[in-house]
């Protein structure tokens, strides 16, 4: 057990030491840094205005009223934005190669993947954070439905859920990087089609269902948790998410320690 | 050989007015030259002939970097798809919405994809990376014009991005078989053309304004991402603008950006008055001489801080 904890602080201090660093980063750009937050809050404000004056003139959408709406645009939020904040540091990896880091971060008592995920954590995210979670605990309190302590739970361990498969997803982008060096690109795919589920999947046909419920899980991700919440979800719908974001995450690490093995250190 | 040097200085620099203004401050006794530089008759062709090349240059640029391409065309694939469901799913048991009808706010959402790939794609926000970095060096030592440089690779991008566009469209169109709304009125049509020509203009002023602020700072990343989240949203590149409060449609009718998106969309769809579209070619005049001027005295100013540090 005590070797366990010690591992963990271990990661605890290197995490902290990399956030330090990425937060002296961000200071010395002030100006862009505080133009890149404010950007990231309006573009939140923006999309939360529009969506109730849309809701002045529409009582609901699907089976849903306003403020579940609002709740699935909250849950793709918190899965969006934490994402970057704890996973940014993938986003990077075509470089760390061109300048030989990564074989620097191969040799380090760490954990590769830990390391490069955390190198770049955005505190800008963090604060953004803030106002995401007033509001969607606002959101939670105007629900018709009345939140049950189970839902709640269920909740937040089907966001964790959806934060497991994210950095599968991850993961993956970023072994596809190190194999071709130039997919960095690529995850700006799984971003942008992650915006899919900003709004609840049943909007969407029924060929694009089943593709967000599988090989690209956004519904799993952000509108299983939603509809745990409002007390929607049937218990197969959890144990349906657990076992693919078990999959997806199991499938991620074999294919980053295959990339691994096939990783030439070419560039250094 | 004094002259001699005098002839390649303007070989360099004559296109490019904002050089030749500096030119003459810094050589007072040679202004007769530049008068009589300016009378000399300019070959049209070989004018022409340069910006066809570097047109050519840019297509073959972006070709080559096809990743860059295929990914900006996912991200507004993305927009589109979304917006269509949630249009289609929030009207699916109405006839119409807010004076729109079904087939007109779903066309909003596919004609909005082809004007975000003809007026906001844009190839400008390189310019502070070339500025920090020196390499606008290299480019104020062409015979060129700054501007027509980047309007130029600018056009090069738009083009391929609306033909990939206009097929994207079409094929989403056939495989959901979208209502799309096509007005009878043929002057509809050219007050569109011509509004999309002008919102294409001021956005690309705009847009360079922005690139010239990086002779002042090389942090201007951060504003530009802040600027193009506010003009996307007040554009109606999201959703139409009809739907906010009349107070606040008020406010956005004397800023530019509806007139980049939702004006040009709103006469597509035969919802503009004839005085509205009016308007709209007005604010648009009036705003892209108020970028031209702007652009004109910060790049002067730009030019007489830049230090070419990278080089």
């Amino acid at each position: 057990m005590a070797p366990k904890v010690d591992k963990i602080k271990k990661y605890l201090r290197i995490w902290g030491i990399l956030v330090t660093n990425s937060f002296r980063t961000q200071m010395s750009t002030s100006l862009g840094s505080t133009g890149y937050l404010i950007g990231k809050l309006l573009r939140f404000a923006f999309f939360l205005v529009y969506l109730l004056a849309i809701f002045q003139h529409v009582p609901r959408l699907e089976e849903y009223n306003v403020a579940e709406v609002v709740l699935f645009f909250m849950t793709f939020n918190l899965i969006d934005v934490g994402s970057q904040f704890l996973f940014r540091g993938m986003y990077g990896i075509k470089y760390l190669i061109e300048e030989g880091d990564f074989d620097k971060i191969l040799t380090q008592p760490a954990h590769p993947l830990f390391r490069i995920s955390s190198m770049n954590v955005d505190l800008l995210d963090l604060l953004t954070l803030i106002p995401i979670l007033a509001v969607t605990c606002f959101t939670v309190t105007k629900l018709t439905h009345t939140v049950t302590g189970k839902d709640f739970f269920a909740y937040l361990f089907l966001l964790l859920n959806g934060m497991v498969i994210s950095y599968a997803f991850h993961v993956i982008m970023g072994s596809l990087s190190v194999r071709t060096q130039e997919m960095e690109g690529a995850i700006w795919i799984y971003r942008d089609v992650m915006t899919l589920g900003r709004f609840p999947v049943s909007i969407y046909t029924d060929a694009l269902r089943l593709l967000f419920v599988t090989a690209f899980p956004i519904g799993i991700m952000i509108s299983f948790p939603s509809q745990a919440l409002m007390g929607l979800l049937s218990w197969w719908g959890g144990v349906y998410a657990v076992l693919l974001s078990t999959m997806f995450h199991l499938a991620a690490q074999k294919f980053w320690k295959n990339t691994l093995k096939e990783y030439t250190s070419i560039s250094s | 050989m004094k002259k001699c040097r005098w002839k390649m200085w303007c070989a360099k620099f004559s296109p490019g007015k904002e050089l030749s203004v500096i030119a003459r401050s810094k050589a007072p006794k040679q202004s007769h030259e530049i008068a009589s530089a300016k009378r000399r008759p300019r070959n049209d062709n070989m004018f022409m002939q340069k910006y066809l090349t570097l047109f050519s240059l840019s297509w073959q640029r972006h070709l080559e970097v096809r990743s860059d391409f295929f990914f900006e065309r996912i991200r507004s694939l993305s927009i589109m798809v979304s917006l269509y469901f949630l249009w289609s799913a929030l009207i699916s048991y109405r006839e119409g919405l807010l004076g729109y009808t079904r087939q007109q706010l779903l066309t909003y959402v596919l004609v909005m994809t082809l004007l975000r790939a003809f007026v906001l794609a844009c190839v400008t926000d390189r310019i502070p990376t070339e500025i920090s970095r020196g390499k606008i060096s290299d480019i104020l030592l062409r015979p060129l014009s700054y501007m027509g440089f980047w309007a130029t690779q600018d056009a090069a991008n738009k083009s391929l991005n609306l033909i990939s566009a206009i097929l994207e469209v079409l094929v989403f169109t056939f495989l959901v078989s979208a209502p799309f709304f096509v007005s009878t009125n043929p002057l509809l049509h050219l007050a569109f053309i011509a509004t999309t020509l002008g919102a294409m203009v001021l956005y690309f002023q705009m847009s360079f304004l922005l690139g010239v602020m990086g002779f002042w700072t090389a942090q201007s990343w951060g504003p530009r991402f802040c600027f193009e989240i506010i003009l996307e949203f007040c554009a109606g590149a999201y959703f139409p603008i009809d739907f906010l409060p009349r107070g606040v449609q008020l406010v956005l009718s004397v800023l530019p950006f509806p007139y980049l998106i939702f004006y040009p969309l709103s006469i597509y769809l035969g919802k503009a008055t004839n005085q509205e579209i009016l308007m709209c070619f007005l604010m648009q005049a009036i705003w892209i001489g108020f970028f031209v001027y702007l652009n004109r005295v910060l790049w002067r100013k730009g030019l007489k801080v830049y230090g070419a540090e990278g080089r």
